[in-house]
């Protein structure tokens, strides 16, 4: 609908502000979505490939569709936090987007906010719904379902695996990993791979690392496979202390006191030691390769994070779900179902030399980049990691994702850097995240 | 704040030529900074998330500060950062731009000052790509050196005792050319007679320093010290690329606080509260400031 | 006696040249790693420990990667133009502003001017929403006017002016005014010639504050073509930070040369002082 009156008259209260006469505050004199074959589509630009690969897709519907003129808004953000709140700012200010991008961690955070119009009936009377539900994993579709209302079809999703160089393994005399090894083998492993080679007396070469500003490529496969999540499954409540993540984090905690593992750094910072050597193994999703191909890096493969006392395979996903303030929701069902056909997605897969940064949500199109040749030699296990495994859903991702990961990552430095105990440490964290994961 | 006592013979009141000379400062004030600035008032009463309904609060943000567990920590931590941060800029700043009066060749001098302000004309993206680098415990730079002269690696970014420090360090990095520059167009502006006049009466350059510069400087120095301890109070890029404001809450700033609050929480009612006890701590620090200023400020 | 006085001068004039070159070495040697970084074809050399440095991987590909990814010629215009309008409309408007607090009588001026340093006090991180509300309700927001108007009021500024004008002597205009100068003449004649430095040193960091501006562009702008040189940047370090080292570093290269240029061209006017004006007192 339109916008709530209280906005407005906040709105309408700093503008007044102005003291000039330039401030017209009259009425919602917003035109932009006159004619009904209009769509405004809002999209996180993060970079080149986020402007090209979004131009491309309307200019691909536009010209299945003649009729209907496509209003691409690219909003930057430097991540996607403040890219949502660019996002609202605009909305704030009277935008009415038909749809928006959003990550998987965003499906609470727009559900609670009523901004998004499920698309459960569409699913239904769509003809076509089924056939791509159907090539489309189970677990793309849970991770985008709350409480029912399934947010948006998911286009593009990544999962979290282990990086290893080849080169250091080789150099090493290390077997490369198995899908089914364990924590013990992961352990013994990333021991072999840690080295002191200035002879200083310490090391100055790694096993592993994780990044410390996130937490899907940090802790939650380790979490996962304790069998434990960060929070309840219906996401209500926090279970940041529960045994299972004892369990993870001082297995990690243990890796930088053995010296396996160098003190957590950024992702960013990651990457390039990876290519160097410096560090053997990490985890992320399929982003990496993005880095790693155009520098002319491929001496690297992947492989399954190791089992704990399960293993469930942590993922996420991105969507353009139909938001409530749309004029025209049947025409961006349309948009949204046209960012999965097989033209769009195989964008995703990309060429050797020009990765994708994710993995297409279509399987069909997923198991193509083998074919297309794209490193690393174990492509498929991407989308297998999904398909044939257990995947831990939902995303422990509350309504307040934003605060909800800067309160873990907050308290987890503490830990990582001995200042606090692992107990005493997640103790405190579900103290504070009681109050942030609610219902 | 008339803080001039020099005898004038000129008439009281310049009112119009004031409005004449005022107004474009004042115009474009009323828009960008009162509307804004008031809108914060307003939205302080408020609990509002951008995208819903907001609705009327009363005090409640303002209560909220009293229970909220934080934020006297990450007050002390940004108290901490922004006085050390004050010291050496103001301090440090000045022995820097006094060594540059020393007579040397021009494009030397000119080489020292450029040397100076270059990290000041670098942007957030480089400062956290050069000093992650520089500060990484395992695998970062000046540890690598340390290790060398047989010293243990210290853990800059992720310890409390030292996140701070190495904030202060890379702030003061950044922005203490800005002071050095300040304090250069304040020494361009002392007449060299007075300067010269004192040489020849026999003065050494430590009398000189405390007689003629230091007081003419006073006007330069007193600008410094309020700049200075508001930018400092008001770090936000450096925690945040650096350290994330960590460990805990060690080296978090209130701004980063509050953005958080913000754009995190999407709670921009309590942010705003935020803000504005934050701006009358300051309004405070610098009402003391200018207070303290008449007593010791020269001017001519 | 003279000779020892000679020694000390020496000891001291070696004492402060050593401190200069330490500080400068200091305060620039990290940035050596951004510029080899500018030209090095290698991302995994940079972080290498011990330091490494292979002639054979120079190169200037990187250069050519930035304009490749993102527009960057674009970028940098559009960073001249709102830096240039920003840093001239701030030197006027804070200039004259400065002037009437420093020099001229009118009521309620402590208030005014105590209401102009208030405004310093309130973070922009708060103030933006408010902000952007302002500027959208004027139709200004997604244009170069959304990063200009904003900071052409610079309390700052104005202050810095004002201290500055404040310490000149005041017998200079005493003679403007016998001979009849109206107000804006005695400004515009004799205090501005007389306020180089500071006017220089207000410009220098203007403009670099404005050039180096990432929070105001990002909300207030969403199409590419309008967005300044720190989003640029942003942009190269792309999603997930998949951005080359190599090419970022390449971006903040390209990016410092313009306030460089700025720099060297205001330091002209530094160098003036009261003494060179000839003036007597």
């Amino acid at each position: 609908m339109n916008i709530p009156r209280r906005k407005v008259a906040l709105a309408c209260a700093t503008a007044a502000l102005a003291a000039t006469a330039l401030a017209g505050c009259g009425s919602d004199s917003e035109t932009t979505s006159t004619g009904a074959k209009a769509l405004e589509i809002v999209y996180w630009n993060y970079g080149p490939a986020a402007e090209s690969g979004n131009k491309a897709t309307a200019d691909a519907f536009t010209k299945a569709h003649p009729d209907v003129k496509v209003t691409l808004t690219p909003v930057t953000g430097e991540n996607w936090g403040t890219y949502y709140a660019n996002v609202a700012t605009l909305i704030a200010s009277g935008k009415k987007p038909d749809l928006m991008v959003i990550s998987g961690e965003g499906a609470q955070f727009v559900h609670s906010n009523k901004l998004v119009k499920p698309i459960n009936e569409y699913l239904e009377k769509d003809a076509g719904a089924k056939a791509i539900t159907d090539d489309i994993a189970q677990g793309l579709i849970d991770g985008f379902t709350v409480k029912g209302d399934v947010i948006t079809l998911s286009y593009g999703w990544n999962d979290m695996v282990v990086y290893y160089n080849t080169d250091v393994f080789k150099k090493a005399g290390v077997e490369p990993p198995k899908a089914d090894w364990t924590w013990d083998d992961f352990k013994a492993t990333a021991k072999k791979l840690s080295a002191d080679t200035n002879g200083d007396g310490t090391n100055d070469q790694y096993g592993f690392t994780w990044a410390s500003n996130e937490i899907f490529p940090g802790i939650m496969p380790w979490v996962a496979n304790a069998g434990g999540n960060l929070t309840s499954d219906d996401v209500c409540q926090a279970t940041a202390d529960s045994p299972q993540v004892n369990k993870a984090v001082t297995f990690l905690n243990d890796l930088i006191k053995e010296g396996v593992a160098p003190a957590p750094m950024p992702m960013s910072d990651v990457f390039t030691r990876f290519q160097n050597g410096q560090i053997a193994m990490f985890g992320a999703g399929r982003w990496p390769i993005a880095t790693f191909l155009p520098a002319g890096f491929k001496s690297f493969d992947i492989q399954l994070y190791p089992k704990g006392d399960t293993y469930k395979t942590v993922f996420g996903g991105a969507g353009y779900p139909i938001l409530k303030s749309s004029q025209n929701p049947d025409l961006a069902w349309e948009y949204q179902k046209f960012t999965v056909s097989d033209e769009i997605e195989k964008g995703y897969v990309g060429t050797p030399d020009k990765p994708g940064d994710s993995i297409p949500s279509r399987r069909s199109v997923a198991h193509t980049i083998s074919q297309v040749g794209v490193p690393p030699a174990n492509s498929d296990l991407y989308y297998d990691s999904i398909d044939k495994f257990e995947t831990l859903v939902p995303y422990p991702a509350p309504a307040k994702y934003s605060t909800f990961e800067s309160t873990v990552l907050r308290h987890l430095q503490q830990i990582f850097a001995g200042e606090t105990t692992v107990p005493d440490g997640l103790k405190a964290m579900q103290g504070e995240l009681t109050g942030i994961v609610t219902c | 704040m008339t803080t001039n006592t020099h005898p004038t013979t000129r008439p009281r009141g310049d009112g119009a030529a004031a409005l004449a000379f005022l107004t474009p400062s004042i115009l474009t004030f009323l828009v960008f900074v009162l509307a804004p600035t008031v809108g914060v008032l307003i939205l302080s009463f408020f609990d509002w998330n951008l995208l819903s309904d907001g609705t009327f609060a009363g005090l409640d943000n303002f209560k909220r500060l009293f229970t909220d567990e934080r934020l006297l920590g990450v007050y002390g931590s940004t108290t901490y950062m922004a006085l050390v941060i004050l010291a050496v800029n103001v301090v440090l700043g000045l022995l820097l731009a006094v060594l540059l009066e020393t007579r040397m060749p021009r494009w030397i001098r000119a080489f020292f000052r450029l040397s100076f302000l270059f990290p000041f004309v670098v942007s957030a993206s480089a400062v956290a790509l050069i000093w992650r680098f520089l500060l990484n415990k395992d695998l970062g730079l000046v540890n690598y050196l340390l290790g060398l002269t047989g010293l243990d690696r210290i853990d800059w970014l992720g310890s409390s005792t030292w996140a701070p420090i190495s904030v202060i360090m890379v702030n003061s990095w950044k922005t203490i050319g800005f002071s050095i520059l300040v304090y250069i167009a304040g020494l361009q502006s002392i007449p060299k007679q007075l300067r010269e006049a004192a040489i020849v009466d026999g003065a050494g350059a430590w009398t000189r320093f405390w007689r003629i510069t230091f007081p003419l400087l006073s006007p330069t120095i007193f600008f410094l010290v309020v700049i200075n301890t508001i930018n400092s109070f008001q770090i936000f890029a450096e925690p945040r690329v650096l350290t994330q404001g960590g460990p805990g809450d060690s080296s978090r700033t209130i701004v980063e606080y509050l953005y958080d609050r913000a754009f995190g929480d999407f709670d921009l009612g309590y942010a705003s509260a935020i803000g504005i006890t934050f701006a009358l701590v300051l309004v405070v620090l610098t009402a003391i400031q200018f207070w303290f200023s008449r007593r010791w400020t020269h001017y001519q | 006696m003279t000779s020892r006085l000679t020694v000390g001068h020496v000891a001291a004039r070696v004492l402060t040249f050593v401190i200069l070159v330490v500080a400068a070495v200091a305060i620039t040697a990290p940035f050596l790693w951004i510029f080899r970084g500018a030209f090095s074809g290698s991302d995994a050399e940079l972080y290498r420990l011990p330091p490494t440095f292979h002639a054979e991987n120079l190169t200037l590909d990187n250069f050519g990667k930035v304009t490749e990814q993102v527009p960057y010629f674009r970028f940098f215009l559009n960073s001249i133009i709102v830096s240039g309008t920003v840093t001239i409309a701030q030197l006027i408007t804070c200039s004259t502003a400065a002037y009437a607090f420093a020099r001229l009588r009118f009521r309620g001026k402590g208030v005014l001017f105590a209401v102009v340093i208030g405004s310093l006090m309130i973070p922009i991180q708060v103030t933006i929403v408010p902000l952007f509300l302002v500027m959208s309700k004027i139709g200004m927001t997604n244009s170069l006017w959304a990063l200009i108007f904003p900071g052409i009021f610079s309390a700052f500024g104005i202050f810095l002016l004002r201290q500055h004008f404040m310490a000149l002597p005041y017998e200079l205009e005493e003679a403007a005014k016998i001979d009849g100068a109206s107000r804006f003449h005695t400004f515009a004649r004799i205090i501005l010639p007389l306020s180089g430095p500071s006017i220089a040193t207000l410009g220098i960091l203007c403009f670099t504050y404005w050039w180096n501006d990432l929070l105001l562009p990002l909300v207030m702008i969403s199409d590419t073509e309008k967005q300044t040189l720190p989003v640029g940047l942003v942009l190269l370090a792309g999603r997930f930070s998949t951005g080359s080292l190599g090419t970022i570093a390449a971006g903040i290269a390209m990016a410092i040369v313009p306030v460089l240029i700025v720099f060297i061209a205001a330091q002209r006017y530094i160098v003036q002082s009261i003494a060179s004006s000839g003036l007597k007192l």
